[in-house]
């Protein structure tokens, strides 16, 4: 039998921003074990034995992240107590619901820590979750959200902020399907607030019908699916990027929707945006999968003055306070919330919160989904 | 008189061990509530030792828990948690003095009227881990009536000390300090943990010294040191013939009515034979020495 | 007793479970274990029973169970409703 105590196994929480002796032994763990350090990480456990590093785990906000084992040390055991370590430390963090990236051949090991498999990039990389009720909780919320209709239409929409692009895109969707469902990015790392994103879009759709607003969820370009897991190659790295959250969609979120086309917008200027559309087209169309697939369709920029419109140029003018401009290119209720709270100068601890209205949607806390009819 | 030579300690948050160190037979258990449990897992490992208590696993072997300090924020809840769970003797680390006994003795009576369990049937131990508990180990030892015996405790002593852990020379002091104390309160003592799992050879060695200078037992990390330390303890087939003779002498002149214990001719006293006693429960226990 | 926070109690290794606990709008335990076959009805009914008893009648309770044996599922759930709830009132002769 495996006698815990005598193994004199150190459990250490390191930051690696105060502690360089540290962060540099982490690094040449990760090095022995193929994996790069990623600088975002926030906060390591490690297990030593003796002086030596024998495995290290980091976490970015809440995925798992380098979470590696010595060649010499492999063994389930160590697996299960470096995931234990994780998971308290992650919950002392903040965090509960917990992702993690690893190569497929290690997801029966992570599996054996409670986390299960949500999608697999063939022969690079497996997407995993800490709770059997994560993904499967969500669809059915989501279930419970189907319309009737054959094709059923969906747009993921940032809109930082919502423009006369976004709303002409969600109007070419509207005419071409029978119900179209439209989530908001719901990842805070944007300009413009979620919660104001999310007023935004609700504002500029509101007249159109046949139409259910969903929030944001994580399973959906968030931090965790957008998430760059470093393998040593670094094409498999750029593959894997856009490959898991459109995965997710066409496994999980389009099926519980009975979803049968996604719209997108041309993009004309942002090369990353550039890539998840041409993405898209593979991943929610390849023929190879066991999920129907789910039809792209992507529609020109509407223009303003010949100039495709953009949620960056918007920001540029916003910048420069050119509200005249900037006028041409919102909706009015977008116009009003960026005068009244997104001017230059302003920082947001200043800025009061507006006074909220009866019917606005709650940010991100449990999806409230605002359906048109 | 119990036989106590292995007492094997054991974190009281770890429930791979709680759930099978039965099966090693030490004399003795001990939970660890103390130093061997984070301060994130104070509570669980109450809680999992309240229950490996109650749940009938170690029934035949004795139940010992180190609960934390009664000054620390968890001593008072690791007592009313263990006393209620039935556990038979608690362990009080970092006994200095022999009120640190008494204060400890007033909860536990406190407890066992609040629960109905028989006011004295908690056993106590005391462990000495500092130079003013060697000091005061006589006192100590004496401090209450439900005392099993006193242990010594290395790891803090040698730092009291201004010293670290080495041949045993660093202990020499303490350790026949603690066995004359528990000698004279007529307890048991219990010897240091030996600290490098790996190390049989200087393992056996260590018991061997304490066995002769009269230690009961011994604190144990492994449960791998549980057999080489039984053995140690069991004595040669030769003692246990002579320990037979002595007691069947002793046997022989009670019946009689003889005042005097002889054998072949030589008058035999009380402490030999409670000394034979000693070697044949040993030799019951763990037969004779290979 | 009312669940208020998220909590966390145990490990993943063998012989324990790790058991999240999460307010709910009612009781739903869900289980994950290696002996799932033989005891997932067992380990089940112990959690429920230990819950029941500690008065928690709302909450999400997610147990990933290593062969824990009944002792060690009452000790770690009891010990993730004393985290998680808004108050410990529990008597220790209610635990067992």
């Amino acid at each position: 039998m495996s006698v815990p105590m005598t193994n004199e196994l150190l459990s250490c929480t390191v930051d690696p921003a105060a502690d360089p002796a540290a962060r540099a032994e982490i690094k040449a763990l990760l090095e022995a074990c193929d994996l790069s350090y990623e600088p975002s990480i926030e906060a390591f456990v490690t297990l030593s034995r003796g002086r030596s590093l024998i495995a290290c785990a980091g976490l970015d906000k809440n995925i798992v992240k380098c979470a590696a084992i010595a060649p010499a040390e492999q063994g389930e055991s160590l697996s299960l107590t470096l995931m234990t370590e994780i998971a308290h430390l992650a919950h002392a963090r903040g965090h509960n619901h917990l992702f993690l990236y690893t190569r497929p051949d290690n997801v029966d090991r992570f599996r054996a820590c409670g986390f299960h498999r949500l999608v697999e990039v063939p022969g690079i990389a497996a997407f995993m979750e800490n709770t059997p009720i994560g993904m499967r909780g969500y669809c059915a919320q989501l279930r419970t959200l189907r319309q009737p209709g054959r094709d059923i239409g969906a747009i993921v929409m940032n809109a930082n902020p919502f423009t006369f692009g976004h709303r002409h895109l969600v109007e070419y969707a509207v005419a071409h399907c029978d119900w179209l469902h439209l989530f908001v990015v719901a990842e805070d790392s944007s300009f413009i607030a979620y919660r104001d994103r999310l007023a935004m879009i609700k504002a500029g759709v509101s007249d159109l019908p046949r139409l259910t607003l969903h929030p944001g969820s994580e399973y959906m370009v968030s931090r965790a699916t957008f998430s760059s897991y470093f393998f040593k190659e670094k094409n498999a790295a750029a593959d894997c990027f856009t490959a898991v959250d459109l995965l997710l969609f066409r496994n999980y979120i389009a099926p519980a929707l009975g979803i049968t086309r996604r719209f997108v917008g041309t993009e004309p200027f942002c090369i990353t945006t550039r890539k998840y559309n041409a993405d898209m087209k593979d991943w929610l169309q390849r023929p190879d999968s066991p999920h129907p697939p789910v039809e792209v369709v992507e529609i020109p920029r509407r223009t303003q003055d010949e100039v495709p419109i953009s949620a960056s140029e918007v920001r540029r003018l916003l910048a420069a306070e050119q509200f005249g401009r900037i006028g041409r290119l919102v909706p009015p209720f977008t116009l009003a919330l960026l005068r009244g709270k997104y001017r230059p100068g302003r920082t947001p601890s200043q800025i009061p919160d507006p006074p909220t209205r009866a019917d606005a949607v709650s940010p991100r806390k449990g999806p409230e989904p605002y359906e048109n009819s | 008189m119990k036989l106590r030579r292995s007492m094997l300690f054991m974190p009281g948050s770890n429930a791979a061990m709680l759930s099978t160190a039965f099966v090693f037979k030490p004399d003795s258990v001990m939970f660890d509530l103390e130093d061997a449990v984070s301060l994130r897992e104070k509570d669980a490992a109450r809680m999992l030792t309240f229950h490996a208590l109650r749940s009938g696993l170690y029934d035949g072997i004795e139940t010992v828990v180190r609960i934390n300090p009664l000054s620390s924020p968890f001593g008072m809840a690791d007592l009313e948690a263990v006393v209620r769970a039935g556990v038979e003797v608690v362990r009080l680390p970092k006994t200095d003095s022999a009120d640190d006994v008494h204060r400890l003795e007033t909860e536990v009576e406190r407890i066992e009227r609040a629960c109905g369990r028989a006011v004295g049937s908690t056993r106590l131990m005391a462990a000495i881990e500092s130079a003013s508990g060697v000091i005061n180990a006589v006192s100590i030892a004496s401090a209450s009536k439900r005392l099993i015996g006193i242990a010594l405790a290395a790891f803090d002593y040698v730092m009291d000390m201004q010293t670290e852990r080495g041949d045993g020379t660093e202990l020499y002091y303490a350790r026949c300090a603690v066995l004359h104390a528990a000698r004279c309160a007529r307890i048991d003592a219990f010897d240091v943990v030996f600290p490098d799992v790996n190390d049989d050879a200087g393992f056996l060695k260590e018991v061997d010294l304490i066995r002769r200078l009269g230690f009961n037992g011994k604190s144990l990390i492994n449960p791998r040191q549980i057999e080489l330390l039984h053995n140690a303890y069991a004595p040669t087939v030769e003692e246990v013939d002579y320990a037979r003779r002595v007691v069947a002498a002793a046997e022989q002149a009670e019946t009689q009515g003889l005042g005097v214990i002889a054998l072949n001719g030589k008058m035999i006293d009380a402490p030999i034979v409670e000394h034979a006693r000693v070697v044949l429960r040993r030799a019951a226990a763990g037969g004779t020495r290979k | 007793m009312k669940i208020v926070r998220e909590a966390l109690a145990g490990t993943l290794e063998s012989s324990d479970l790790m058991v999240r606990i999460a307010p709910h709008p009612d009781l739903e335990i869900v289980l994950q274990s290696e002996v799932m076959r033989q005891f997932g009805a067992q380990i089940e009914a112990v959690a429920r029973d230990t819950l029941d008893k500690l008065g928690v009648t709302a909450a999400l309770v997610v147990i990933e169970d290593k062969g824990a044996l009944d002792c060690v599922i009452r000790a770690r759930l009891q010990t993730v409703v004393q985290r998680a709830a808004e108050e410990w009132t529990a008597e220790w002769s209610a635990l067992s």
